[in-house]
């Protein structure tokens, strides 16, 4: 008790903390039903912060940087999808001055995929192949790669069929991997040649008959979409760390720099889509378990409950990810100490790289979800960034649960808040909660140790 | 010319390695040379914006170049200001015509002027001793909430502010039966303020007190060492700052005798946190000169063939965007700035 009066800091956050508590247990009691919807709605917003604050986290337990690219790729998976489905969204393919952006594109892609390849294989088989082979070999695989994802984008209309190859390789190479586990850990070295064989026959037709199902359900597209934006995001920001970002670390002299590289990244990508794509407001297309499910007198919609359900997947295979998996021990390694973990033979460009590309990826599913949820404009990017951030301070910098947590808690603080309020006021409540926690509560409430 | 190639800094080295002076003789030539093809009605509407921006980055560089403060949110205080101006001088006749009314006072512009510039500087002293504890990216996040946040506050504090319609009717100045109603007389108000803004910021960075920013910006704990007392220090300069924000969005309000929500978004916020950028950190004419290419750069582009007009406004923020790496990236103290990011 005499600490807690020495620290009227800490006594105030207590204080204001109860009261919140108070007065969200005072309307429980008051209307159980309405709270209960009201704690739904917070849930379903809460996901999408919470799955932009586990793309700040990781990468900013990672190299101690905010990318507020993160706040353009939730704007960018959006439009993505909107894009590739407006035959359904608008009725009619959106006419846009398309060329241009594909090959944009395409051309990240074709240089991520050289990239890929190059830290990947060049080494190994450089004393196999002559260094002309490998370049014109890697060359022709990026191109080709750069000129899949120009006709990709460029008739969204057989989305599914363009897609259903690079379905059957992505489930084929994913069969053969997890046989080849099995193999390793079970069979062992023990022999067992056929079962390789018989193995890698089975994964191969696998791969073939989930392509052509796909290939079969048009009703695949928009989901096909979705994986296709925010690989597309992700990939922009591989691109923007290993083309512009590790230049930047290695002669910044404070974290500013990047702070505002990365702020002009997101002005001239939120000015980009909004050429491209005007900017009035737009929707996306219906997805499934549109219809409200009523709860206890309360209603909620499928969506939301799978927007819930995707967080917490993300949230669980994140973990998965860093506790249990080599690479998850890398970035952790590169979070303690990157001078150390380069000594040690961690390769760091390629690790960060992917940890980019993972935080990208989550901020545009954050993006897409929301934007199933309320229509999307090309400044919704913004105030997803800012909210993302908050969450990721309330629950603690750097810290995965936290950051989980902190979008749970905001999502619900906020509805809850514009309960006696009007409902525009709520980003000022998110604010007011930042500002608290920054001031009361500085570490947020699981702090990285 | 391989050499060049090679190594690009060599090209400085052609230039006798002034950056500086290429990067003034560039804009001002550029503003002489589109004054005379464009005539001098166009150029006085310019002059004016430019003005106006240009005490909006000055005041923005004293926090952001001389204090270290990343601040992205100095909009709001522009906002205040101008919605203290368009509340306080809208037309009270023209008000009472309308559906949903809001409290008209009718007074002159110079009356009006003092207040707008008083309320930002008292918003930015409940604001600043708050924000004065954080530093660095969390400081940047704060001051982007705070421009949120002031939007949200325009567009939805209907009573006072007509939500997204705007205030209609905002008085021209005028003094003793001589009305500044010329664009050519507002023109030269605007500059006299701005001469003022420049000559209170050049004697702040010179004084003692320009100096003890210096050394919070370089090192702030030394700082408070040798017995400064910081947190006085910041929340002075920052409250000057937002004062002289407030009076840019006074005479914004005036000139554009319509104001709403749209000009005080997060975005423009951050146009000006580039401009200031660009022009140079730590420097006051570097503001002036990154204002003059931000308002260029706009008109430049209307002339650009293939991009149709409505689309010049994206345009140029994406170039400013594209010019902000790139400088981030060789030049971190813009153009003729003083002090490295």
């Amino acid at each position: 008790m005499d600490r807690l009066l020495a620290n009227p800091g800490r006594l105030l956050a207590i204080v204001l903390t109860t009261a919140v508590v108070a007065y969200i247990g005072w309307k429980v009691i008051l209307s159980p039903e309405q709270a209960l919807q009201f704690t739904f709605n917070g849930l379903s917003v809460g996901a999408v912060y919470a799955l932009l604050a586990m793309g700040f986290t990781i990468v900013y337990s990672t190299v101690w940087f905010f990318d507020l690219y993160y706040g353009a790729a939730a704007a960018l998976g959006a439009y993505g999808v909107f894009y590739l489905r407006s035959q359904e969204a608008l009725g009619g393919q959106y006419q846009v001055n398309t060329p241009f952006v594909n090959v944009v594109f395409a051309a990240v892609v074709a240089g991520v995929v050289a990239w890929a390849l190059h830290t990947a294989f060049y080494n190994r088989l450089r004393s196999r192949f002559s260094p002309t082979v490998l370049r014109v070999g890697g060359g022709l695989l990026s191109a080709g790669a750069g000129a899949y994802t120009g006709i990709i984008l460029t008739y969204p209309k057989e989305l599914h069929v363009i897609l259903s190859p690079a379905v059957g390789l992505a489930v084929a190479l994913a069969a053969l991997w997890g046989l080849s586990l099995i193999y390793r850990r079970i069979i062992g070295n023990r022999g067992l040649r056929p079962f390789l064989w018989v193995a890698a026959l089975g994964a191969v037709i696998l791969g073939a008959y989930c392509g052509l199902l796909i290939a079969q359900a048009p009703g695949a597209k928009l989901y096909l979409s979705w994986a296709v934006s925010c690989l597309l995001a992700g990939a922009v920001g591989l691109a923007l760390y290993r083309g512009l970002y590790m230049y930047m670390r290695q002669r910044a002299r404070s974290p500013l720099v990047m702070l505002v590289a990365s702020l002009g990244i997101l002005l001239a990508i939120t000015a980009f889509t909004t050429i491209v794509f005007q900017s009035a407001p737009r929707p996306l297309p219906e997805p499934f378990g549109s219809r409200p499910w009523s709860i206890g007198g309360a209603t909620i919609k499928g969506f939301n409950v799978f927007t819930v359900g995707m967080a917490l997947a993300g949230f669980f295979g994140l973990l998965l990810l860093l506790k249990r998996t080599s690479f998850g021990r890398a970035v952790r390694a590169i979070g303690d100490d990157e001078e150390v973990s380069k000594v040690v033979g961690i390769n760091t460009t390629v690790i960060i790289a992917v940890v980019f590309f993972i935080g990208a990826v989550f901020a545009a599913m954050a993006g897409v979800l929301s934007g199933h949820d309320t229509a999307i404009q090309p400044r919704m990017g913004l105030l997803l960034l800012l909210k993302g951030w908050i969450a990721s301070v309330v629950g603690g910098i750097g810290n995965l649960y936290g950051a989980i947590i902190g979008g749970f808690i905001l999502g619900v603080v906020e509805q809850f808040g514009i309960w006696d309020l009007a409902g525009e006021w709520k980003d000022v409540i998110s604010f007011v909660v930042l500002i608290l926690f920054l001031s009361f509560w500085p570490l947020g409430l699981l702090p990285r140790k | 010319m391989r050499e060049l190639a090679r190594n690009p800094r060599a090209a400085l080295r052609l230039t006798g390695g002034n950056i500086e002076l290429w990067a003034n003789l560039l804009v001002i030539s550029w503003a002489v040379a589109f004054m005379l093809w464009q005539g001098v009605g166009f150029a006085i509407t310019l002059g004016t914006v430019f003005a106006i921006w240009a005490i909006l980055s000055v005041s923005l560089n004293l926090v952001v170049g001389f204090s270290g403060l990343l601040s992205i949110g100095h909009i709001g205080f522009f906002g205040i200001g101008a919605y203290a101006m368009a509340i306080l001088t809208s037309d009270a006749s023209y008000e009472q015509l309308r559906t949903e009314a809001i409290p008209t006072l009718g007074w002159p512009f110079f009356a009006a002027l003092p207040v707008s510039v008083a309320l930002a500087g008292l918003v930015a002293i409940l604001v600043g001793i708050v924000f004065n504890r954080f530093r660095d990216d969390i400081y940047v996040l704060v001051s982007f909430g705070f421009a949120i946040i002031s939007f949200n506050v325009f567009l939805n504090w209907r009573a006072l502010t007509r939500g997204a319609f705007g205030i209609h009717e905002i008085s021209r100045p005028e003094i003793g039966g001589w009305a500044f109603d010329g664009d050519l007389a507002f023109l030269a108000l605007v500059v006299v303020f701005l001469a003022a803004v420049m000559l209170v910021s050049w004697f702040i960075v010179t004084s003692s007190f320009g100096r003890v920013l210096t050394a919070i910006r370089e090192d702030e704990q030394a700082a408070s060492v040798f017995g400064y007392r910081v947190t006085h220090y910041k929340l002075a300069i920052w409250v000057i700052s937002a004062m002289m924000a407030g009076l840019a969005g006074g005479l914004f309000a005036s000139w554009t005798s319509f104001i709403d929500p749209n000009s005080f978004i997060l975005l423009e916020s951050i146009l000006l946190v580039s401009i200031v950028i660009l022009g140079g950190l730590a420097t006051i004419w570097g503001s002036l000169l990154g204002a003059m290419t931000f308002v260029l750069l706009e008109e430049g582009m209307r002339f650009l063939p293939f991009l149709p007009n409505e689309y010049v406004g994206q345009a140029r923020q994406v170039v400013l965007g594209i010019l902000l790496v790139l400088l981030m990236l060789f030049r971190p103290q813009g153009l003729v700035g003083r002090f490295k990011l």
